[in-house]
């Protein structure tokens, strides 16, 4: 449904606030079957909502409450208004484009985000069906396999069907854990054995230069760590799929996501006796970038409070107040001047995957926030590899995935086959507490609530000072703290405590 | 291009609003506090996606979250709605 929309001034919306319901009078055609409005102070954000029971042509005769003096065209009747939570306009699209600012009138239509209930959403009836009946066996089944087995229950014959599942759930109950079992232990077993026999290489891209992500162990640990910054930031952007095909489109992207700043194509020098700073475009820099003269020309034209001289091969800027200060500050800011792309990309690159031709763009430095904005890049399947990015871009959710795929991969790609129940376990604990928390000493570790199970892990004497200042309280719940009093641990048959009820008295 | 919506994102899973009567009927079966399950800051990005349709959540609400896993098929994890860290 779609709203008017326009900016006003505060005084107006008092003087429609207390004259309600009341004819205001507008400069813009007001189609017939506008029935609310959204009303922007600041023309970011949408502060008060309308609603209009009527709208007719101009006419003088009539009373009502006028934004401007001339070219009214429309009046309408405002029944109600109200102030809202703002609404950013941005929530708004007009003629299919989104809005970035309301200044006068504009018929808009707001984007309700849906969510969707993806759940089961892709399966197949059959595979949904077995699904259905492990569930009324009081067991889940991952998906693949549920595929595998609806794929064969026709030959296998309906008896044999019910068998089959019934011996599956069998084996299940088998498996699982058992009750307090120190799962924490085996998960850190699991992942430090193979981790030992992780080698210290570097995977290089074949035949691209500048190219390499760090794997293996330093990689797991940066992992584990929750680095703020991975050593070697990463992005795999995809396209949608209208463009993944289209050679043109992709190159383009590549050009527009490089992040080119002045220092990376041309040599900067300072003149401190004429007081001037000098650009001089390396040519062999300028032609692989495939930057043009005119670019960094568009790029120093944004500084102001300069004068600019353009040479054959050079660009011979001069501060217009002549001062030292001056002249270094401007020398900074012409260094960290950007001419093209997003801010943190410092490299490109597209590859061909698969037979469709599809291309995917791999990127040094990683910046998912601005990349999710390009028109062209499909943001479902665009990912990072750091993992507090996508905390704070996507979700904690989305951080216990990452971390569950980074782990996981980084272990295959060596070889090393790990359980993922023990990563999903390391990657819930770290995603425990809304934010992405290190494992260690910092991290989980260093946050267990018993004193005597943090002293024990490390920097003992700050932790026993510190407890005894604040009059802390160990409940000897965990397992060091047991260990350490010499008391059974909380584990396995010490964690359940055998209670004798007797037999009743029977009567003789 | 509307404004990208976090929840579309592979790598999030579906996120739901859990009502009064199934956060007991929850709380009961896990036989659990609230203040035990983990957390899911208000301000995290998911979270505002879900507030743009239902409006303002309050802290303390539970989060039902449906994720695909690579064991079960669908496995439910729950979050409360909550600002503090735990200690």
């Amino acid at each position: 449904m779609a709203s008017l929309l326009w900016r006003d001034t505060s005084k107006n919306i008092v003087a429609i606030s207390e004259k309600v319901p009341v004819n205001y009078a507008v400069d813009f055609d007001v189609p017939a079957g506008i029935e609310d409005g959204y009303i922007t102070i600041n023309r970011k954000n949408f502060s008060y909502h309308v609603v209009i029971s009527g709208v007719r042509s101009y006419s003088p005769d009539v009373e009502a409450i006028a934004k401007k003096k001339n070219g009214l065209k429309s009046i309408i009747t405002i029944e109600k208004i109200e102030k809202i939570e703002p609404i950013s306009v941005m929530e708004f699209q007009s003629n299919g484009k989104t809005l970035d600012t309301v200044a006068g009138f504009e018929i808009g239509e707001r984007q309700l985000t849906e969510i969707k209930e993806k759940y089961g959403e892709s399966l197949s009836e059959d595979v949904q069906a077995v699904i259905n009946d492990t569930k009324a066996l009081g067991f889940s089944l991952p998906e693949s396999v549920a595929e595998e087995i609806a794929r064969h229950r026709s030959e296998w014959g309906e008896k044999a069907y019910k068998n089959i599942l019934k011996r599956i759930g069998e084996e299940i109950d088998n498996e699982l854990i058992d009750p307090y079992e120190a799962v924490g232990i085996i998960a850190a077993q699991s992942i430090g054995e193979p981790g030992t026999q992780m080698t210290m290489r570097t995977f290089h891209f074949a035949g691209v230069r500048e190219m390499n992500v760090t794997l293996g162990l330093p990689r797991l640990i940066e992992i584990v760590d929750a680095r703020r910054i991975p050593s070697t930031p990463s992005m795999t952007i995809y396209l949608k799929p209208e463009y993944e095909t289209n050679d043109e489109v992709v190159m383009d992207v590549v050009k527009r996501l490089e992040n080119t700043s002045i220092s990376d194509v041309a040599d900067i020098i300072t003149d401190i006796g004429e007081l001037t700073v000098t650009v001089k475009p390396d040519p062999r820099k300028t032609k692989d970038r495939l930057i043009e003269m005119e670019d960094i020309m568009n790029a120093i034209n944004r500084i102001k409070g300069i004068t600019v001289m353009e040479d054959s091969n050079q660009i011979i800027i001069k501060p217009q107040q002549e001062s030292f200060k001056k002249l270094y500050l401007l020398q900074e800011q012409i260094k960290g001047l950007t001419i093209k792309g997003i801010n943190g990309i410092k490299r490109a690159i597209a590859r061909v995957e698969g037979k469709e031709h599809r291309w995917v763009i791999y990127t040094q430095g990683s910046n998912l926030k601005d990349v999710l904005e390009v028109d062209e890049v499909d943001p479902t399947r665009t990912y990072t590899n750091d993992i507090v990015e996508i905390a704070n871009v996507l979700g904690i959710e989305a951080a216990r995935n990452a971390i569950l795929n980074e782990a996981l991969r980084t272990l295959q790609e060596q070889g090393l086959n790990v359980d993922v129940r023990h990563l999903m376990l390391v990657a819930d604990m770290m995603t425990f507490s809304g934010t992405v928390r290190a494992v260690g000493r910092t991290g989980i570790s260093g946050r267990k609530s018993s004193v005597l199970a943090r002293a024990a892990f490390e920097i003992t004497t700050k932790h026993l000072l510190r407890a005894g200042i604040m009059g802390e309280v160990d409940k000897l719940a965990g397992v060091a703290e047991n260990i350490i009093v010499g008391q059974p641990i909380t584990l396995g048959t010490g964690a359940v405590d055998i209670i004798y009820k007797g037999y009743p008295k029977t009567k003789k | 291009m509307a404004k990208f919506n976090v929840l579309d994102h592979n790598l999030v899973p579906e996120h739901h609003i859990v009502s009064e009567e199934e956060e007991k009927e929850i709380l009961k079966e896990l036989n659990i506090d609230k203040e035990f399950l983990p957390k899911i800051s208000p301000n995290d990005p998911a979270i505002k996606a879900l507030e743009a349709v239902h409006g303002k959540i309050k802290e303390g609400t539970i989060i039902k979250i449906v994720r695909k896993s690579p064991t079960m098929g669908h496995s439910v994890y729950y979050r409360v709605v909550a600002s503090e860290v735990f200690k």
